[in-house]
C-alpha cells in the first residue's frame, strides 16, 4: 500500500534514494497512516499551527484539519488521559508529551490506565496509542528538558518502548508503533531530527523509502559488523558508537554496534549472539547509570551464559547526577565520542 | 537552465538573509518538480526548497552558506 502525499511524477533516469530528516520521515508516517485509517488522529501541545515545537507533526494540520490534528491545553494529564479514553473506544490515537522529562505530571495515566487496561481488562479493552516524546540532551537544555528516562519507562509493564536513530526507522517504526495493538512509548532524540537550528548530525538526513513499511518491534539492527567489542546502544549514541568505530578500525580495533531500536520487547537474542562474536561488551547508554538499561543488558547476557563474555562487560552512560545546563559540564556527563573510545580500549586491553 | 532561488523571507527588506541548512540531494542527482531539494532557516524557522521543474540538480551553495533572498542556490539542467 502506497498511501505518501507524493503526487510528483517520478524521474525516468534511475531513481536516486530519496533522503529525509528523522523529523520529516516521522510525519511522512504518521500522515501516510491517517491517510490510511480515518481512526488514527494527533493531539498534544503545540502539534498543530506550530507543527511540532521539534517539527514532528509539521504539515498535519493542513493536510488532516483541526478535527484530527488537535492542539491542547498544557494539561498533559488531561490530553494523555482523553487519548487513552478514546484509545479504548477503538480509535488510534497520536499523542505527544513535548518533552519526556515532563512525564511526572502525567505518570498516572501513562502506567495506570494506559499500561495496564489491557491487562485489568482480562485481554478485553485494547490501548492502541503511540505516546510520542522527545528525549536526550547536549545542547544546554538543563536539568529538565535534556532527560532520556527510557529505562523508566521499559521498566514498567504494558508499554512497548522504540527508540529510532535514523530516518529510515523513525518512518518504519513510527508506521509500526500505529498499526500495533499496544500502547507504545516512542522516543524521539532531539539531535537526531535534522532541524537547522539544533547542532548537525550529519546521519539526521537519509534515505527512507516513499512507500510503507514497517520496522518490526523489537528487533535490534546490527549497523557495523566487528569481531573485538560488542558496542550494544540505541539513539543519538549509535552515532557516536559508529564514529569511534570507524576511527578505531585505523587502529585494528573492530567494533561491532548494535542499534537495540527497542527497549520492550529487547532483542536479546541478537546482543547474545554479537556478543557471541566478540567476547567482549560494552554497553552505552544516555540515560542513567544505575538501575537501567545498560545495567539489564549485561544482566541479560550473564544470566543466559556468563561464559560468552572475556572480560568485565563495561557501561558508558550519564552518572547519577541531573544533567548540567553548562556546556562544559553537560559533556562531561553525556555519552561523549571521547568516553566511548576510551571503555573501547580499556576492554580490548583486558 | 531553471534557477532555485533561496526562499523570499521578508518582503520589506530586499537584503533579508538565510542559512542553507540541509541538501536533501547531492550535486549531478536527477530531480522530479516538486520533489523536496533543501531546507533553509532563518532565526529559528525553516522553509522547504521544492524543484520548480524536472532536471538535473547543480549546488550553487553549501550547508551552512549565508544567502541573501533570491540568490540562486541551485541550478536545473
Amino acid at each position: 500500500m502506497t498511501s505518501t502525499d507524493t503526487s510528483s511524477p517520478a524521474p525516468s533516469a534511475a531513481p536516486s534514494q530519496r533522503k529525509l530528516s528523522t523529523a520529516k520521515a516521522m510525519v511522512e508516517a504518521v500522515a501516510a497512516e491517517m491517510a490510511r485509517d480515518p481512526n488514527v488522529f494527533v493531539m498534544g501541545e503545540d502539534i498543530g499551527a506550530y507543527g511540532g515545537i521539534f517539527s514532528s507533526t509539521t504539515g498535519l494540520l493542513d493536510t488532516f484539519g483541526p478535527e484530527r490534528v488537535m492542539d491542547t491545553p498544557i494539561s498533559e494529564t488531561a490530553f494523555i488521559g482523553a487519548a487513552v479514553g478514546a484509545a479504548v473506544e477503538g480509535l488510534r490515537p497520536v499523542v505527544e508529551l513535548m518533552f519526556v522529562d515532563f512525564f511526572g505530571v502525567c505518570m498516572d495515566q501513562i502506567y495506570n490506565h494506559m499500561a495496564k487496561i489491557h491487562f485489568e481488562s482480562g485481554g478485553n479493552v485494547t490501548v492502541p496509542m503511540v505516546l510520542t516524546t522527545a528525549v536526550g540532551g547536549g545542547y544546554s537544555d538543563g536539568a529538565q528538558h535534556s532527560q532520556c528516562l527510557w529505562g523508566t519507562f521499559a521498566h514498567l509493564p504494558g508499554m512497548k518502548v522504540v527508540v529510532p536513530s535514523n530516518p529510515h526507522d523513525a518512518k518504519g517504526l513510527m508506521t509500526a508503533a500505529i498499526r500495533d495493538d499496544n500502547p507504545v512509548v516512542y522516543m524521539f532524540h532531539k539531535g537526531l531530527l535534522g532541524l537547522p537550528w539544533m547542532a548537525r548530525n550529519p546521519r539526521a538526513v537519509g534515505p527512507v523509502p516513499e512507500e510503507d513499511y514497517e520496522v518490526p518491534i523489537g528487533r535490534a539492527d546490527i549497523v557495523r559488523p566487528g569481531r573485538d567489542v560488542s558496542v550494544v546502544t540505541l539513539s543519538l549514541s549509535v552515532h557516536h558508537a559508529l564514529d569511534v568505530a570507524d576511527e578505531l578500525s585505523g587502529h585494528g580495533v573492530e567494533c561491532e554496534v548494535v542499534d537495540l531500536r527497542a527497549l520492550v520487547p529487547l532483542d536479546t537474542d541478537t546482543i547474545l549472539e554479537s556478543v557471541g562474536r566478540t567476547g567482549r561488551l560494552l554497553v552505552v547508554d544516555e540515560d542513567y547509570l544505575s538501575f537501567g538499561l545498560s545495567g539489564e543488558v549485561i544482566a541479560r547476557v550473564v544470566e543466559r551464559d556468563p561464559g560468552l563474555l572475556h572480560a568485565p562487560a563495561r557501561r558508558v552512560a550519564v552518572p547519577d547526577v541531573p544533567i548540567p545546563y553548562a556546556r562544559s559540564l553537560e559533556y562531561a556527563v553525556l555519552p561523549t565520542r571521547s568516553r566511548i573510545r576510551d571503555a573501547v580500549l580499556e576492554l580490548v586491553d583486558a | 537552465m531553471t534557477d532555485v532561488p533561496f526562499p523570499e523571507v521578508s518582503q520589506r527588506d530586499p537584503d533579508a538573509e538565510g542559512v542553507l541548512a540541509t541538501w536533501f540531494v547531492a550535486d549531478g542527482e536527477r530531480v522530479a518538480e516538486g520533489d523536496l531539494l533543501a531546507e533553509v532557516a532563518v532565526d529559528k524557522v525553516a522553509m522547504e526548497i521544492l524543484s520548480p521543474a524536472a532536471g538535473v540538480i547543480h549546488l550553487l551553495a553549501t550547508e551552512g552558506d549565508v544567502v541573501r533572498q533570491g540568490v540562486a542556490v541551485a541550478r536545473l539542467s
